[in-house]
């Protein structure tokens, strides 16, 4: 509905304003990750110091967020739970990040069995319940390194992102321009490589933050249920802790709660500053 | 036909993979599982008593054939912590409380969320149906475990709206709040998948020739829209499911309910392996079971999907 004007003056107009909104998407993001960064380097108090004599007192000007179970402080707890979480979840969706967009492209690329051998193989690894396995895997270990951790994600997180290079590349490899690469007489690698994944990655990118929030909000389950590190710096051990003491202090169970929705939400809407830009179709 | 049975190979695959995947967990990861039952100072004989009872003793590949075997016949041996009860036994006992909370959580999120979707296309409501779309994206994006708690806490302790979390006298009434908290995210991607792809058929022919006919806005979107869009909301739901079930294990312990979570975390304190496998391998075989169904039922309700 274009109601007359210049029309490229409005095209670069939406422009700008299509930046700025990616922008404002990455914003909260780097903000959040900052904030936690500073929190774990400057902030005095230490995750792993007890005093009983002040355990479930309010904020204070001493303990900024208050003290959890054992006077532990709790911004101590959560930042560097925080931290290590989002550490967790970037390394484990990168690497499912490069298994799957590989693989999904070529098998696509290549098309026949090996392509339906794929996509029935993403089926059946989704179907998988991740959670579950996780929770037996950390039962059945002595020591929880989080790597294992990441291993036991990956296993699963790497077939979103096989299935959506999967339909993409289905789509892109038979465009005109993927064509004519092919009868200047590039290398199959090479059509993957510098044709066809760019057209990927804006989309994977999404993917990458959906997977990112999903791994935190995991992590902190898992550690919700007693299955965190055994230091208890997890954000989920910290709200285990506030909804234990629900009532003599709220304050742990609130800033837990805020702590885990803000790191995952911030991961989810944070990839969308990558997004490929919409096609409304008006 | 082809297809049915296409999907009962895929799901056995599924559970087949998902089985030996918790298999090897147990038995290959660093750290001896006897010894994390029975403590550093167990003594030489009651270590080898065990390894013996659990079948460790075997070579692995033997152990695979007894546990393969046991999958069909749903036999992992008796619970080490209740003597002479079958770990399939225990697992059947709490299945129950956690298939009525997941199942009333499917139910009311995904009857809501589709009434929501089509009170956004076919009502009043339409006008705002952008501003409805921004709160469901908003719903959607926080996590369970984030807004489980602090709504318990909100309701049950400071408003004393609904029962506190554990409380024995309001079974019923736990049960519904646990599982209204668990449908909402649920019913709030349901409600926006449903939204989007009703809006997809929005201008089909079949839909005008309703409207010609003097069709109402419940008959076209209800009767003609839903049945030709209910694809992508079972493929949604069916995708929820896996989120639902670890909802369902963190609210069971939010609420100290009982059930399939209660069981895992009490035998993983008791250190009871053959329940925790047999907890396990139940909760997720139910779990691809439902998935695989939901996938089967699409072509019975939209005929399109049949060919």
């Amino acid at each position: 509905m274009v109601s007359g004007g210049n029309a490229s003056d409005e095209r670069s107009g939406s422009r700008v304003k299509a930046l700025v909104v990616r922008v404002a998407y990455a914003i909260p993001l780097f903000a959040n990750f900052a904030l936690a960064c500073a929190a774990v380097l400057f902030y005095s108090e230490s995750p792993s110091r007890f005093d009983p004599a002040r355990a479930w007192e309010g904020p204070s000007s001493s303990h900024w967020l208050g003290t959890s179970e054992a006077g532990v402080d709790l911004l101590a707890i959560l930042s560097h739970g925080e931290l290590s979480a989002t550490i967790l979840a970037v390394c484990v969706s990168l690497g499912a990040f490069a298994i799957g967009v590989p693989l999904g492209a070529a098998a696509a690329y290549r098309g026949g069995a090996y392509e339906r051998f794929v996509s029935r193989g993403c089926d059946v690894i989704q179907a998988i319940p991740s959670f579950l396995f996780a929770v037996t895997v950390l039962a059945a270990v002595r020591v929880r390194a989080p790597w294992l951790l990441g291993v036991v994600f990956l296993v699963t997180a790497w077939a979103p992102f096989a299935r959506l290079a999967l339909a993409q590349t289905r789509v892109l490899r038979n465009i005109a321009f993927v064509d004519a690469a092919r009868s200047l007489g590039a290398t199959r690698a090479r059509i993957l490589a510098k044709h066809i994944a760019p057209h990927l990655l804006p989309i994977a990118a999404v993917q990458l933050g959906s997977s990112a929030a999903a791994i935190v909000v995991s992590e902190s389950a898992l550690a919700f249920l007693g299955f965190g590190p055994r230091s208890g710096v997890s954000m989920g051990a910290a709200l285990d802790q506030g909804v234990a003491a629900m009532l003599r202090a709220p304050h742990v169970l609130i800033f837990s709660a805020v702590a885990v929705a803000v790191t995952s939400m911030t991961l989810l809407f944070g990839a969308r500053a990558f997004a490929p830009e919409k096609d409304d179709g008006r | 036909m082809h297809r049915t049975i296409r999907g009962i190979i895929d799901a056995l695959i599924t559970y087949w993979l998902f089985a030996s995947l918790i298999f090897f967990a147990i038995r290959l990861v660093p750290g001896d599982p006897v010894l994390l039952i029975l403590g550093d100072g167990a003594r030489l004989e009651d270590i080898e008593a065990m390894r013996r009872q659990l079948h460790f003793d075997e070579p692995l590949s033997e152990q695979y054939v007894r546990f393969l075997r046991g999958l069909v016949t749903f036999n992992f041996g008796d619970s080490l912590r209740v003597a002479g009860v079958t770990a399939f036994h225990r697992v059947g006992a709490s299945l129950g409380s956690t298939i009525r909370l997941s199942g009333m959580a499917v139910a009311i999120g995904s009857i809501g969320g589709i009434l929501c979707a089509l009170a956004m296309v076919g009502s009043r409501l339409s006008r705002w149906a952008r501003a409805v779309e921004r709160v469901l994206i908003a719903v959607t994006s926080v996590p369970l475990l984030a807004f489980g708690p602090v709504a318990s806490y909100v309701l049950a302790a400071q408003f004393r709206l609904v029962p506190l979390p554990g409380d024995p006298d309001a079974p019923f009434g736990g049960l519904l709040f646990a599982s209204v908290l668990l449908a909402i995210p649920l019913g709030a991607h349901a409600a926006r998948i449903a939204y989007a792809s009703l809006r997809e058929v929005s201008d089909a022919p079949f839909l005008r020739v309703v409207r010609a006919k003097g069709g109402g806005s419940w008959r076209v979107w209800a009767v003609h829209a839903l049945p030709a869009s209910i694809g992508p909301i079972l493929a949604v739901t069916g995708a929820q499911l896996g989120a639902l079930l670890a909802g369902a294990i963190v609210l069971e312990r939010l609420f100290e309910r009982e059930g399939l979570g209660t069981l895992i975390l009490g035998a993983y304190a008791a250190r009871d392996i053959p329940v925790l496998q047999a907890a396990v391998i139940v909760g997720g075989g139910l779990f691809i079971g439902v998935q695989s169904l939901v996938v089967a039922i699409h072509p019975m309700i939209d005929p399109r999907a049949r060919a």
